[in-house]
Formats: C-alpha cells, structure tokens, sequence
C-alpha cells in the first residue's frame, strides 16, 4: 500500500510525519502549481469550487508516481466539502484510475463502527501507534504554526527579503527527504533558529494585514498566488487567522477531548450569525472582529468563487467594516484568476491602508 | 375589548418574498400566520425591476435565485411591517439545505437598506422534527402573541395545509397554479419531460422564461420532482455511496434516476442556476450516471441574470426536435431503448 493525500498548505509534513511513524509508506504530491491545477480542472465539474480541482489534480500527480491509496477527512456538514470523496472518486474511474482505494474518514457521529472500519484500512490492527503517532503529528502543526509566526514577524522587517526566501526555499526543499518526527520537529526549529538570525530593522513599523476567508484558500499557497509572501516583500506583516494546527485542535483533539470546538469564534460571531451554517463562515466573521480588535490596519478575505458559506460571510463583512472602522479587501479565486490583476489591486490596497493609517496617527497626535 | 384586539392584529402585515422555498412553504406559512390575525402579503411575481433591484443590492456571486430573493425583500419594504425571512437551515432530520438558506436573514438583513423588522425564526430539523413546533411558538411570541392554544391551532391548520398541498403537487398540479386554484394540466400530451432542478427555478416563471408554459403550448407533459413520491426519491438515492446530506440534492438525484428508469419519460429537462454549488455536485453525478447507463435525451440548462431568451429558446427547441427524432424513429428502437443506427 502506497498512501497519499491531497496538499493543504504544511499539512503535508505532519501527515508525512505520522505515516513515517506508524511505518506506512507514502506519497508527497508534488508541490501544487499551474500545471496540477490544469490537470484537475479539466476533468472538474465545471462549477465546482477552487479546492477541489487543485485536489484532482494533485491525486493524479500522486497515481503517477505510484500512490494506490487516498486518504482524505470528510464532513457532513452543509458545505460541498463533506461531498468531495465520492464524486473524486467517480471522476478517477471514469478517467481510467482504476483499483485506486479511497479511504474517507466522516466523524464518527455518523457511525463509529465505519469510521474505525475506514481508519482499520490504514493501520491494521496496530492502536498505540497510531495514537502515538497523532500526538507528534499535532505536536508538528504547531511548531509549524511557530515557524509561520516567526515568518511573519521576520519578512516585513529583514533587511534581505531574499536570504529570508532562500532559508524557506531550503526548507521545503529538504523536509521532503526527511523520515519520521524526530527529524521533521529538528529541522523545523533548526530553520527557526536560522529566521532569528537574519538581520531586521527593529525601528521599522509595519502596517498590519489579517487575512481571514476560507480554510483552503487561505491555507494553501499556490490557490492564493502566495499571497502571504507577495505583502511581506511590500513590507507588510501578515497574520493567517486559520492553520493548519487550529484545524486539527478544533476538529479532533477537542472534540475527542470533549471540549467545544471554535467556543470563542461563536461567541465573537454571535451579534451578525448567530447560527452555525456550514463551512467557516462564523470563523470568518469572528476573526475579523479578532483583528479589528487587535488595531489591525487592513483585513483580506480570500474565498474560491462560488463558495456558499464564505458568501454569506461575504454579505455581513461590510458591516463589519462600518462597525469597526477597517478596511477589507474581497480576493474571489478561481482557476481563471491572473497574478497581475491581483497584484495591482493588493498594491492599490495597501496604498490606500497607509493614507488612512497616516491619517489616523495625525488625529491621534 | 375584543373587537380592539381584532383591529390590532389585522393591521400587521407580514411580507413574504416571492422566492427560494416560498413554492414549497407558502400555503403553510399563510395558513399559520392568518390564522394567528396577521395579514400575508406575497410580493408579487418576479419582475424584470424586481431581479435588477435584487442584483444591485445582493453581492456579485451569489447565485441567481438569491438575487432574486433580495429583490423581492426590497420590493416588500414600504408595503409591509415585517418580513418573514426564516433561517431555513434544515428541513429534514440529519440534513439540511444550502448554507445561503442558513445565513439568509443576514445576507437580507446586511445588503438591503431600509427593511421593516425581519421575522427571522430559526427552522433546524437536523437533530429531531420537534424543533418545527418550538420554533413556530418563538415566532408567535415575536408577533406578541403569548395565547399558546392559539398558536397550537395555527400549526394545526398549518400543517393541513400543507399536506393539502403537497397532495395536489403529488396530483401533477404545480404550486404556481394551486395558489390560483386551477386544476393541473391536461394529462393526454404527445411527449412527457421530466423537468428537473429546485423549486425556485423551476417554478419562478421569470427566471426560467416560461419554461413550464413553452413545454405546455410544444403539447409536451412534465413531470417535476414534487410530483414523484418522497418515499420513491429517498429509495433511489441509497444507490449513492455516501449519505447524501442535502435535501435539495436528494430530490434532484432521486427523480432524475427514476425518471430515467421510467419508460413513460421520453425525455429529461435539467435547470440549475450558475454557481449553484448543491447543483454543481449534484448535477454532476447525474449527468454522470446519465451518461453512463442511460440512453435518454437530456439537457442541462444554465440560467444566471445574463442569460438571454433567443439562445434559450434555441437550446429548447434543439431538445424538442430530439425528442421528435427519437418518436418518428421509434420503430428502430427496440425494447432496449438504445437505437439500431446508433453503434
């Protein structure tokens, strides 16, 4: 058995982590780019949203070089999302893919006995190690999400943006010929260490920008023109309201734990959507509020073209802007979006957060 | 004292937009509300301003039924002094709809200026029906109505009315003409379709351009999906490998494999609004499974607020002479349904 699993974001290192340790061998998909985008939206559905065509594309890459297993999570929820599994699945046999096993793990409410026949077909009849392994890999999103914060701080203010893009460059470069945790949680703060020491302008002060929007787009790079690392080149110091570390405190170790998942974005999003609609629209909202407590310049949501939770979240954010006096860019994707638009309208954006925070600052004084 | 309060309460005027599930709800919601002395005022038929007004204020991509929806809603605001917009976030157990229909008194409430207090009850059917009766007390307590014997007689009649009306849908009658109390369409027609897609589209007859009366003047029957029995839908759609968890999407796959299996169709009509992300997946498996098993026309018919009547009726009419093929040719057909010209 040969596994793989779609991009999103870093997920790859965690999830490579803990088949590394659970001893499944498996397959990284190839870094996400024009031509796997390509490659799954051709056979799409044609107004299917964003992910799931990136995702395509990146199991076909993966069939080729010899993955025969795909390991995604599901949902039943309201989002399209819970429904990608089955009509991947179709579209794979139709195009010739055949004897390609989908292992789809719904939560257990929907049925524990096929959620543990699911995740059987995985590891056998080992238990501890799998537990083991999920631990670790836990413990790897969030030094990921470390790495990130350090990133973020780092880039707006290094004095060689391009020293910064050779250490992340080499990084993800190299985490792919690593094996097991112990050596993925090594490089990661090796690479850390080596962030720290990059010389930065401590006087300078960047303006802010949170980005908030959809779980995947946000996540993943390439489905937002690497958005994160075009506004650090301007000089700006970007913060990521979800991750991939979030996700899976939220989605298994809380509720496993019996916590509530998300009890603060609810209680933050209560006022404008009281009420749980599917997907992360209520943690679009309340991250907003988040950032615009936090004295955040500007926010950006990015969302794939036609997503239904974000496009309600969409229609109550102008509120919030009036509310809480911020600005918010609305980036909509596809695979039809074009790099020079979208840069020529960050730009504008940005031109517009420094007047206005120029102004604020001559009214404060 | 007692005719005061009757003067009360036959001055609220509730609005209801024309839109979304309003073609399944309506005879329901009036029968609830009148019976609790509030006057239903429904906007009126979709209009050419009606839509315009709906994509001015709605944003860009949302789909074009909730375009509409907004429209409606400002079309209400100086007629009535509420709005019924429910939270429609699940009709069914352990289903539910569309997120739009969970965040739809927001969307209205944030985009449209100057509305009258909105009725926004919750309706969440997913964890148990029960839910249905606590949230209609919460909107009699909204209308100042605290008399809960009143209320229990207005669900009471509610739901009569509605199983009255899904019974004369289950008839072949569609809602549009049961509102207006004609009886359904003549039954002895040349060909029988099955018009496939939600409610909204398939019955708003402006945002599908008199679809149902162009099929009605060609001496063509349809068949919807309200029009099949519930039972028969959930039975076809446990041919699906994953518990489908939409209703919309269940009604859609479920009639569409019947009326495929059903020799009496000759013919499948599919509507779906751009950017519909149920129909994207949906219309996906359908197309799919029609496709592969199937040898019956069909046609899958894009409506956003672009969408032109001259290339509309020209795919129609396509569809049409297929249909006419496939009956001057019906000898070369054998029992099999696959034709012997075809390879």
């Amino acid at each position: 058995m040969k596994l793989t699993y779609p991009h999103m974001g870093e997920a790859y290192i965690a999830a490579k982590a803990m088949f590394d340790d659970i001893g499944i061998e498996s397959v990284i998909p190839a870094y996400t780019t024009k031509s796997t985008l390509q490659l799954g939206s051709k056979l799409s559905p044609e107004s299917v949203c964003l992910p799931f065509k990136i995702m395509l594309g990146n199991y076909i890459n993966s069939i080729n070089e010899g993955a025969d297993t795909i390991i995604i999570t599901g949902s039943c929820g309201p989002c399209r999302f819970g429904y990608y599994g089955p009509i991947q699945q179709q579209i794979l046999e139709n195009e010739g893919y055949k004897d390609i096993n989908f292992v789809i793990l719904d939560p257990p409410k929907e049925g524990k006995r096929k959620f543990l026949e699911e995740l059987g077909k995985i590891t056998g009849k080992q238990v501890i190690k799998p537990i083991k392994a999920l631990r670790r890999a836990y413990k790897i999103c969030c030094e990921i999400d470390r790495l990130n914060e350090t990133l973020y701080y780092v880039r707006p203010r290094a004095l060689s943006k391009s020293k910064v893009k050779a250490i992340i460059h080499a990084f993800r470069n190299d985490i792919v010929k690593t094996h097991g945790s112990e050596e993925i949680l090594a490089m990661i703060q090796d690479t850390i260490e080596k962030l720290k020491s990059v010389p930065i302008d401590t006087s300078y002060k960047p303006l802010k920008i949170g980005i908030i929007g959809e779980i995947y787009t946000i996540i993943e790079p390439f489905s937002n023109l690497e958005v994160e690392e075009k506004l650090g080149d301007m000089g700006i110091e970007v913060h990521r309201s979800m991750t991939v570390g979030d996700w899976a405190r939220n989605t298994i170790i809380r509720p496993v734990t019996g916590r509530k998942p998300y009890a603060h974005e609810k209680k933050l999003s209560k006022p404008y959507l009281p009420a749980l609609i599917g997907g992360h629209a209520q943690q679009c909202i309340a991250h907003a509020i988040k950032y615009a407590n936090q004295d955040y310049d500007g926010l950006i949501q990015i969302y794939p073209m036609t997503c239904m939770p974000e496009i309600v979240s969409r229609s109550i954010l102008p509120q919030i802007e009036k509310d809480y006096n911020i600005p918010i860019l609305y980036l909509i994707v596809d695979e039809q979006t074009g790099e020079a638009g979208y840069v020529t309208r960050l730009e504008a954006f940005i031109d517009y957060l420094a007047g206005t925070s120029k102004r604020k600052e001559m009214v404060s004084h | 004292m007692q005719a005061t309060k009757e003067v009360i309460f036959i001055s609220i005027k509730i609005g209801v937009p024309r839109g979304l599930y309003y073609y399944k709800h309506f005879p329901f919601t009036e029968a609830f509300l009148t019976e609790l002395g509030a006057e239903v005022v429904p906007s009126s038929e979709t209009t050419k301003d009606i839509l315009d007004k709906g994509v001015k204020y709605c944003i860009d991509d949302a789909c074009l039924p909730v375009k509409v929806y907004h429209g409606h809603a400002h079309k209400l605001r100086n007629t009535s002094d509420y709005i019924l917009v429910p939270r429609l976030t699940s009709v069914s157990q352990n289903e539910y709809i569309c997120p739009k229909f969970g965040g739809l008194p927001e969307m209205v409430k944030f985009s449209v200026p100057d509305l009258p207090q909105l009725l926004d009850i919750e309706i969440d059917l997913s964890r148990s029906g029960k839910h249905l009766k606590k949230s209609l007390y919460k909107l009699g307590h909204q209308l100042n109505i605290k008399n809960p014997l009143k209320i229990k007689r207005a669900v009471d009649k509610a739901l009569t009315a509605h199983q009255g009306f899904k019974q004369s849908l289950l008839n072949g009658n569609i809602p549009n003409r049961v509102f207006r109390g004609e009886p359904p369409q003549e039954s002895n027609k040349k060909y029988t379709v099955g018009v496939i897609g939600h409610p909204y589209l398939i019955y708003d007859d402006f945002v599908n351009m008199k679809l149902l009366s162009k099929l009605n003047d060609w001496n063509i029957k349809y068949v919807t999906a309200e029009m099949i029995d519930p039972h028969i839908i959930n039975e076809r759609c446990m041919e699906l490998s994953k518990r489908m968890f939409w209703s919309s999407a269940k009604s859609i796959i479920g009639s569409a494999l019947y009326m495929m299996d059903n020799s009496q169709i000759d013919g499948l009509l599919i509507v779906t609004a751009f950017g519909c992300g149920i129909d994207s997946i949906a219309v996906e498996y359908v197309e799919n499974a029609l496709r592969r098993y199937y040898k019956k026309p069909f046609i899958v018919l894009t409506t956003d607020e672009h969408t032109g009547d001259a290339g509309y009726n020209t795919r129609l009419e396509a569809f049409k002479s297929l249909l006419d093929w496939r009956s001057e040719n019906e000898a070369n057909v054998p029992a099999h349904g696959r034709s012997v010209y075809s390879r």
